[in-house]
């Protein structure tokens, strides 16, 4: 695999991505959603007092984007990993178009990571949309007041964005694990239904896991623990445990699902 | 220009669980060559053209295309390689333009060549005043000849078509088949895939024919209308009894009755000539005869087992040269 093949594949990817109306939807709604829940907050007098950071929603306007975290890792990543994971192998099954994108002069492994490096990089884009749009919702309609951790101490604005900001970065690696998981069921089912659906059924069937008493062991080996290990950052002190855990496993699952989807699409037959 | 052979596949097999679909078929194409494959539905043709194009893994055999060597499904198509493979497709919500600049782009074009080639073969392949029309809005012409100018942009010495007129007008197929004549004088290597008969005749000088995934016949055209049978006729005649016993005096000419109520005919033109002149010496009135299936096409029907014909036999296809005209001659 050449860096000049990988570039030409992932710019095609990328080109065709943004062509699509779905991405723009879904870049829009990170931008636009968490405005319109601020603004809720603002003008409501109740506040989701049962999340953490919810009853603190209107004093600080860092509480934001943490409510949105935490609601987000439980139902926003799946979906919006998947939404272009789980598409971007199996719309070449639906469109027809594997024997016009391979009759070309690039290798299977090119195409394979340039589509899974757009995928990545969508997964990020809508993360890090998601996380600067809710910090900017946070500080314009709520305002840059100190911020009381988990600990009970009050965080000053500039010490709060940091925190927040790597609570934001955290989720990254389960993203990814998702993403990964969504590219796996596009390649193996070739269908993107089931590329979009499968990972978020997972997604939910692992945070209800955690929900009901089960062996911990299994709970740690499951991507969706990363996406609460934020926790641990906003408490005095720091524990960094559970994120540099929850990075591994999403690691694991990201590098096993991206070799048994190369595997398999190396090995298919188009059209055959 | 290519130097060698443009192609060589030797040996090709590829099994579908327990169906053969491809049983050791060679097929060897050399640069300015118009080479027909040919043969019924199912018989392999698309499953060859896939293993040749690096879609499909083949199961055993060797394929060079222009000299290197095709690593199965793994590797690139080899530069100067193209085709496609049954109706081309497209991103639906791109124009033409967009996808053949993401096409150009993937081949490693560079961005400033990249527009100009694009604008210049969609001009040539008389896309261009709609090319920046998303493609969803393309009739099957339309996107075939899309994928002709997908196929184009790699600048191509080995070209693959399959059945690259099915979806074109009259005109369109024209033009199609005078580009693949021009790309073969020029020097490349084209091979057309179809199971149309006369259009494979016109065009292409030798042809492979495949049926049930076994090469039956490669060679010059030539060498195919040698081997092929004398044509059958329809004849209907005042005294059929009479014509049935005159023909089996007659060597050279096999006259059966047919389940239609005529006279089935099969002769060379001397000896339908000398036949038909016969019957009048004998006061045997002929009030109609007419041609039943092309010499080839009855060969074709004869070496593939095809009764049925899927392959085109309709008398419209009919050329001058080689048959009679579908018209009754005589009535």
């Amino acid at each position: 695999m050449s860096p000049r093949g990988l570039c030409a594949a992932a710019g095609v990817e990328w080109s065709k991505l943004v062509a699509q109306l779905k991405a723009r939807i879904v870049l829009a709604a990170c931008v636009v959603g968490p405005f319109v829940f601020a603004a809720a907050m603002r003008v409501q007098s109740s506040v989701p007092s049962d999340t953490l950071f919810g009853r603190s929603v209107t004093e600080s306007g860092f509480a934001v984007p943490l409510v949105v975290l935490g609601f987000a890792a439980l139902w926003v990543f799946p979906v919006v990993t998947s939404i272009v994971g789980g598409d971007i192998f199996s719309a070449e099954d639906r469109y027809g178009t594997w024997g016009t994108v391979l009759t070309r002069s690039r290798t299977r492994a090119e195409i394979f990571a340039g589509k899974v490096l757009t995928a990545l990089c969508f997964s990020s884009a809508a993360v890090v949309a998601l996380a600067l749009s809710s910090v900017a919702a946070g500080l314009l309609v709520i305002g840059p007041q100190p911020l009381i951790d988990l600990s009970g101490i009050l965080l000053p604005p500039d010490e709060a964005l940091v925190r927040v900001a790597l609570a934001w970065a955290s989720v990254l690696p389960p993203a990814f694990a998702f993403t990964a998981l969504a590219v796996l069921a596009s390649v193996a089912t070739r269908n993107s239904a089931a590329g979009i659906g499968l990972p978020v059924v997972a997604g939910l069937t692992m945070q209800l896991s955690t929900l009901v008493d089960g062996p911990d062991a299994i709970r740690r080996l499951l991507p969706t623990s990363a996406f609460g290990a934020w926790h641990g950052l906003l408490t005095e002190p720091s524990y960094y445990g559970p994120t540099l855990h929850g990075t591994i496993v999403s690691g694991l699952y990201l590098v096993v699902c991206l070799a048994v989807a190369y595997r398999m699409l190396l090995r298919s037959d188009i059209g055959g | 220009m290519v130097e060698g052979l443009a192609l060589e596949a030797i040996g090709v097999s590829k099994r579908y669980g327990s169906r053969e679909a491809l049983c050791g078929v060679d097929l060897i194409v050399r640069p300015g060559q118009l080479h027909g494959l040919l043969g019924p539905n199912g018989a392999g043709k698309t499953t060859l053209m896939r293993i040749l194009l690096g879609l499909v893994r083949r199961d055993a055999g060797t394929v060079r295309l222009l000299g290197s060597r095709l690593d199965s499904t793994a590797g690139p198509v080899p530069d100067g390689v193209a085709g496609f493979v049954e109706t081309p497709a497209f991103y639906p919500y791109l124009s033409a333009r967009k996808n053949l600049a993401l096409l150009a782009r993937l081949d490693g074009n560079a961005k400033s060549r990249r527009s100009d080639n694009v604008d210049e073969i969609l001009e040539h392949i008389g896309l261009a005043p709609h090319a920046d029309i998303a493609v969803a809005g393309y009739s099957a012409g339309m996107r075939q000849r899309l994928g002709l100018a997908a196929a184009l942009l790699r600048s191509p010495w080995l070209l693959f078509l399959d059945e690259p007129t099915s979806s074109l007008d009259p005109g369109g197929a024209r033009d199609v088949r005078a580009l693949a004549r021009r790309l073969a004088d020029a020097g490349a290597a084209v091979v057309w895939s179809s199971h149309d008969m006369a259009e494979v005749e016109e065009l292409c000088a030798t042809l492979t024919v495949i049926n049930r995934g076994q090469v039956i016949f490669c060679g010059a055209i030539d060498e195919l209308r040698d081997l092929a049978p004398a044509a059958v006729h329809a004849l209907h005649t005042s005294d059929d009894r009479a014509a049935l016993d005159l023909a089996s005096r007659r060597p050279g000419v096999k006259v059966s009755s047919d389940s239609d109520g005529s006279l089935e005919v099969s002769a060379d033109t001397e000896g339908l000539d000398a036949y038909v002149i016969a019957l009048g010496q004998a006061g045997i009135a002929v009030r109609a005869l007419e041609s039943r299936v092309r010499s080839l096409e009855s060969l074709f029907i004869e070496i593939t087992g095809h009764a049925e014909s899927e392959a085109h036999v309709s008398a419209p296809h009919a050329t001058a040269d080689l048959a009679p005209p579908a018209s009754p001659v005589v009535s």
